[in-house]
Parts: C-alpha cells; sequence; structure tokens
C-alpha cells in the first residue's frame, strides 16, 4: 500500500516542479521569427537583414559582449500572445517579451507586466525620448510599461513601372488619390492601361489587414470609433463609406482576390498590381527586389503612408513593438540583466529601424543615418500622423479579429455591409463587457 | 480494489475532477488569469443567442457527415482491396497508412499548396484545360469540404488498419462454405465479410465521430474559420474565445456543449451496435 501511494506522491512532486533558471540567465521571448541556420551565431549587426537576422545578431551581440549574463531566446509563432497567456496563468512567464503596443492595456490592467521607467532612467533611457505614436503606446496611468523598439503602419507600396505605364508619375513621384472617387477613378485607369488590378491585398485567411484600413479611414475621418472603452460604433456612416469603398474596388475587380499573406506578399513582388497595403517591414525585401534586373520592380519601386483619402485629417492607425517584462520574481543579477538588455535595445534602435519599421526614439528619426535609408524620408511623417487607438480601450487584438472577420465578410460579398457593420459592433461590444 | 487503486487516483485527478471542476467553471465568468465571478447559467444563455457558436455548432456536424462516412467508406474499401498476402498489398497498406503519421502542420501546408488559387496544385491543373482558378479556402461554399477532404486523407490510415484486423479475423470456413453456395463476390461480402465486421465497423463510427468532432487545426491554419464562420469548428470557437478572449468560463460552457454532443453520439452508437449483437 505505502509503496503506490509513494510513487503517486513523488508524480506530484515532479509535476509541481518549474525548471529551476540559473540565477543569472533570463529568457528572452520574442516573435519575428527563426533564422538560426544563417544568423545563430552572428554578431556583426550591421551585415544582418531583416526582422529575424537583426533580432538575432543584435542579441547575439548583447550575449558577447555581456559574458556574466546567460540570455536564452525563446522565438514563438507570431504573436505569441495565446503561449504568453498560458505561461502567465501557469506562474511561468520569460523575463522579457515582444509586444504589440495595443496588447499592453491588457496586461497591465491586470498587473501582469512590471512598470519600467524608474529602472529605465536608473540606466539611462529616457522615455522623454520616445516618439509620440511610442510615447503613448506604453505609457499608463503615469507610467511606463514597456521599452518600444518601433511603430509600424500600413503603407502604401507602389510599383512605379505600372504607375508610368498608367500615367500616374509626375516629377518622378507617385500620383496618388485624395478621395475616395478619385482612388477608384485612378484604380480603374490604372487597370485599363495596364490591365493588372491596381491595388494587390491580402483578403484570404486574413483580418489584421482589414482592421488597419478600415482604423485608419475612420481616423481620417475624425470618426469616434471608441465612445468610451467599453464600447465601439462601427454602425456608423463613415464605417459604411469605407467599406463600401473596398467593396466596389472588390466588385469591379480593382484588386487581386483570395490571396492569403505569403501569396500576396509573391503577387506583388511578381508584378500582380500596383499598389500592396502592407506594413512597414516589407521595405527592405521590395528595395532589395527593385534592385534585382529584369524584374516588374526592378527600378520601380516606392513607398508611401496611406494617403489621405478623407479631408477631415491626415491619419494612419499605428501600432509598433516593445518589450515588456513580465511580473514575477527575479535574482537581483537577472533585474539588472534585463535592463541592461532593454538600454542594448534602446541604443541600437537605428539598427532595428532598418527592418522598415520607424524608430520609436526621436532623435534616431531626425539622424541622418536614418534619413539617409531608402524611402525613410517619404514615410518619416508617420511619427507625426500615425494615431494609436486609446490605450483604454482593451483586448485590441481580439477586437481587430472581429473587424477583420465582418469586414472580410461583407467586402466579398458574404454578407451586407449593414449586416457585417451590425455583427461586428455587437460581437465586439459583447466581448468587451465580459472582460474582467 | 489495491491492485486498480493507483490507476483509479490518477483517473480521478487526471478526468472525473477536471470533468466536474470544469462543469463549475462553465457556471462563472472567469479570466485566465484568476478573476472569476458565479454567474449561474448565464454562459449557456450566451451560447444559445450567439451566431457565431450556432454557426460552429452546425459546421462541426457538417464536417462530421462530410468526413465520417466517407472514412468508414473508404477505410472499408481499401482494407478489402489490401487484405491480400503479396507484396504490392503490403507497400500500398504503408503507403495509405503514411499519411497518418504526419503532424496536422504538414498535412495543412501541403494541402495549401494542393488548394493555392495562385500557381496551387488544382489551379495549375484547370489552367491546363483552359479553367480559372477555385478559391477552396476562401469560399464559404468550398472550404469545409476541402477541410474535409484534407482530413480524409490524412486520417485514412487508422480506419483501414481496423478494418485489416477485423477482416483477418473473418473464420476462412466461412467464406468456404459461401463458395461452396456458388456465392458471388458482392454475395459473400454483404452476407459473410460485411456481418463479420459489423462490431468493428460500429468501432470505427464512434472513433471517427468522436475524433472529427474535435476538428482544430486543419481549421486553425487552412482558414482560421473563415470565410465568415463558414468553417469555424466547435473547438476552435472554444480556443479563440478562451485563450485569445481569455474568457474562459464562457469557453468552458461550449466545452461541456462540446463533451454532451460527443457522449451523446458515442452512447447512440453504442446502443445501436448493442442493439444488432442481439438480433
Amino acid at each position: 500500500m505505502i509503496r503506490p501511494i509513494a510513487i503517486l506522491l513523488s508524480c506530484l512532486a515532479l509535476t509541481s516542479c518549474g525548471v529551476q533558471q540559473p540565477p543569472n540567465e533570463i529568457v528572452v521571448q520574442r516573435f519575428f521569427g527563426t533564422c538560426n541556420a544563417q544568423y545563430g551565431t552572428r554578431t556583426d549587426v550591421a551585415a544582418a537583414e531583416g526582422e529575424c537576422g537583426i533580432m538575432t545578431t543584435l542579441i547575439n551581440k548583447f550575449s558577447a559582449e555581456n559574458p556574466d549574463v546567460r540570455v536564452r531566446v525563446s522565438p514563438v509563432a507570431w504573436p505569441g500572445y495565446n503561449q504568453l497567456a498560458a505561461q502567465l496563468a501557469a506562474g511561468d512567464p520569460p523575463d522579457l517579451v515582444t509586444m504589440h503596443l495595443s496588447s499592453i492595456p491588457d496586461y497591465q490592467s491586470r498587473a501582469l507586466i512590471e512598470p519600467l521607467g524608474k529602472d529605465l532612467r536608473a540606466v539611462g533611457v529616457d522615455p522623454q525620448g520616445f516618439t509620440a505614436a511610442s510615447s503613448a503606446g506604453v505609457n499608463i496611468q503615469g507610467d511606463v510599461f514597456g521599452l518600444p523598439i518601433d511603430n509600424w503602419a500600413p503603407l502604401w507600396h507602389i510599383n512605379m513601372n505600372y504607375f508610368r505605364q498608367a500615367g500616374l508619375v509626375k516629377d518622378g513621384k507617385p500620383i496618388l488619390p485624395r478621395s475616395p472617387e478619385e482612388l477608384l477613378e485612378h484604380a480603374r485607369r490604372f487597370k485599363a492601361a495596364t490591365g493588372k488590378p491596381y491595388l494587390v491585398q491580402t483578403l484570404a485567411i486574413e483580418r489584421a489587414s482589414y482592421a488597419r484600413n478600415l482604423y485608419t479611414l475612420l481616423m481620417q475621418q475624425n470618426a469616434t470609433i471608441f465612445p468610451d472603452p467599453q464600447h465601439i460604433h462601427l454602425q456608423s456612416p463613415e464605417a459604411k463609406r469605407v467599406v463600401d469603398l473596398f467593396r466596389q474596388i472588390y466588385v469591379e475587380d480593382l484588386t487581386t482576390k483570395n490571396l492569403d499573406y505569403a501569396a500576396s506578399t509573391n503577387a506583388f513582388i511578381n508584378g500582380a498590381g500596383g499598389v500592396f497595403i502592407v506594413g512597414t517591414w516589407l521595405i527592405g525585401d521590395f528595395e532589395a527586389e527593385s534592385r534585382r534586373a529584369d524584374r516588374p520592380l526592378s527600378n520601380g519601386y516606392t513607398v508611401r503612408p496611406f494617403p489621405q483619402l478623407y479631408a477631415a485629417r491626415d491619419a494612419t492607425y499605428i501600432d509598433g513593438h516593445a518589450w515588456v517584462m513580465p511580473a514575477k520574481e527575479r535574482t537581483p543579477q537577472q533585474r539588472d540583466a534585463v535592463f541592461r538588455l532593454l538600454k542594448f535595445f534602446a541604443d541600437n534602435d537605428f539598427e532595428w529601424s532598418r527592418t522598415g519599421h520607424l524608430p520609436a526614439y526621436q532623435a534616431v528619426i531626425d539622424s541622418e543615418r536614418f534619413n539617409a535609408l531608402p524611402h525613410r524620408r517619404e514615410i518619416a511623417k508617420l511619427s507625426a500622423t500615425g494615431m494609436t487607438l486609446p490605450a483604454s480601450v482593451q483586448r485590441q487584438f481580439p477586437v481587430a479579429d472581429i473587424v477583420g472577420e465582418e469586414m472580410s465578410a461583407a467586402i466579398t460579398g458574404h454578407k451586407t455591409v449593414d449586416a457585417a457593420l451590425a455583427d461586428a459592433e455587437h460581437r465586439i461590444n459583447d466581448l468587451l463587457f465580459h472582460v474582467l | 480494489m489495491l491492485y486498480v487503486a493507483p490507476f483509479l487516483c490518477l483517473y480521478v485527478i487526471l478526468l472525473v475532477y477536471p470533468l466536474f471542476g470544469g462543469f463549475w467553471l462553465s457556471l462563472h465568468k472567469a479570466d485566465l488569469f484568476g478573476g472569476r465571478r458565479f454567474v449561474g447559467f448565464e454562459n449557456f444563455v450566451r451560447l444559445s443567442n450567439d451566431q457565431v457558436f450556432l454557426g460552429a455548432v452546425g459546421n462541426t456536424f457538417y464536417f462530421i457527415l462530410l468526413t465520417v462516412p466517407a472514412l468508414a467508406i473508404i477505410g472499408l474499401g481499401l482494407a478489402l482491396a489490401l487484405n491480400r498476402q503479396t507484396r504490392t498489398a503490403a507497400v500500398l497498406r504503408g503507403v495509405f497508412f503514411s499519411s497518418s503519421v504526419l503532424s496536422v502542420t504538414i498535412v495543412t501546408l501541403l494541402w495549401k499548396v494542393v488548394y493555392a488559387p495562385e500557381g496551387g496544385f488544382v489551379a495549375n491543373l484547370l489552367e491546363v484545360f483552359g479553367r480559372p482558378p477555385i478559391p477552396f479556402l476562401s469560399s464559404a461554399e468550398l472550404a469545409l469540404p476541402a477541410i474535409a477532404i484534407t482530413t480524409i486523407w490524412w486520417c485514412i490510415g487508422l480506419p483501414m488498419m481496423l478494418f485489416l484486423a477485423a477482416l483477418q479475423q473473418v473464420p476462412r470456413e466461412l467464406y468456404e462454405a459461401a463458395a461452396l453456395d456458388n456465392a458471388g463476390r458482392w454475395k459473400t461480402l454483404w452476407n459473410v465479410t460485411l456481418p463479420s465486421i459489423r462490431r468493428t465497423f460500429a468501432l470505427v463510427l464512434i472513433i471517427e465521430v468522436v475524433l472529427q468532432f474535435q476538428l482544430f487545426g486543419q481549421a486553425y491554419l487552412m482558414t482560421q474559420g473563415g470565410p465568415n464562420n463558414a468553417s469555424r469548428p466547435m473547438v476552435l470557437f472554444l480556443f479563440e474565445v478562451g485563450f485569445t478572449r481569455w474568457d474562459v468560463g464562457y469557453a468552458v460552457a461550449a466545452g461541456q456543449i462540446l463533451f454532451g454532443f460527443i457522449a451523446i453520439a458515442a452512447f447512440a452508437q453504442y446502443l445501436v451496435a448493442r442493439r444488432k449483437e442481439a438480433f
């Protein structure tokens, strides 16, 4: 009798044990992909390309310069929040996590992440130096809850070769629409001249891009998206105008259809259309493609912020990435290591901005070397025109999921625009009402 | 009693306690991080009015209808065709079972390439015949059937093997007696083979209904439940509600309903199988 009970108790004891972390080890959990085959041991940050390459070499370099710290990197599939939620619920979170600015309120409101302001200042990182958009994303209730590393926004990536063919280039610059009517007119003219759709969009198995477009064009109309943190207002003439516009573009075949993210990215590279609406992170890839010979983008790529289609305000929905520190017990060594790593990232924000993202520091945006990077002058104004959703609105990721799902249904004709907006509003308000 | 005590303890801790704990949690408004408030049956009332959940229930039953009969019939057909002692049959048994060992990630990646409207296998095939591509995964009508085809390809190995095992248990004397009576192949199949493996048939149906009720990975990776909720199964719904929205009490309530459906289906088939056996 005693033996089986002893075995059972041993099993229970084993399952209740966590894996002990060495006192000088910090666990860094991030998205941005894995590229160990190419960058696993490299420390030459300036030679690295792309989000994954630059992130990996930055952490490698920090480890090489700080041999007393052991950094254990745990890459997660984008965005990694389900995994993080499970880790937090189990009481075993990492030491640092990449997080979208829009997600920080969810974790801050439950005291799952620690305020960083005082310790950041102590290691020489001044939160006053953050851009307005970055600062708005990490400042909650008077404290700083993350170290921002960038801002990103939906951009118009443009195939200038097709634009020239359609007569939409003046003085070497693309002619962009200034109203929804002009957008439709340009798109029709483009299609007549090139035989290609004006827009390349990710319309299949996608939610976030729909939400980014809607938020941007609602902000440009000065519409109130969230009258209060528990309610969204989507059954409005402004929202209907936006969805009707994208529906019209879809109906007239002025956009690519049925493409998921990977397919639409490849489609733009292979010359499937004129404008690819996607974020800052692909600038480097498209710029590299434009330098290749005999390709649809050869010497014919540029990028612009989302054009102002409504007169009320020049605005673009903006989000960003930050490092946050989950609340948990740490040794003094681990705490010191965390802030040394944060300081290292703050010092290397220019290197990170080579990904295409906008720097989180105004000084980097204003610097010569940032503005010398390809196309950065064209998009730098986003640091002033970029707008986040109110930080008081929780659950912004699942909210965007619902917006995207319902917008997709309306644009592709599975639902009427009115029904989709009503359903989106009802579902989101139900979600927000039930947030504890 | 003493002999089974260790197993019973683990069974109670790992299954019985979570079962009742789950039901108790479904009566609460609870989030993932410990916040909890008793709300009685409010979560179940919410579910009964939630069009997304009701759509997910409909999708789940439709998916079972698409996959379970096909898995049983194709599995049986393959087993009948490959139930022979030849090298070719042995190789083909391995080939048909091999898809079952792949992970859902690999399977869905493969089939996304097959279905892709731009340069996918089917799209290229259609192009040869001058036909436009079919948007399998972004069509409300085709998304779930496309996932069903993927699932049948992935899961066909298990029913085939179960049927093969059953066929090899059928006494040879029965076939010899049928041959002496000049019974044809169809008559032998209908009057000898199928009655002899009816228990296995019921087992395959029960296993497959239980498995297909739990559709998740394929829908999550291939369509994310879209378009317009057309391919969202119940498990994906409760995953999204629990892990993405953190509305854990609501997700667990949906889980209770899923558990009820699976229990009813399994019990109904068990009863039917028993009744047939009695005849």
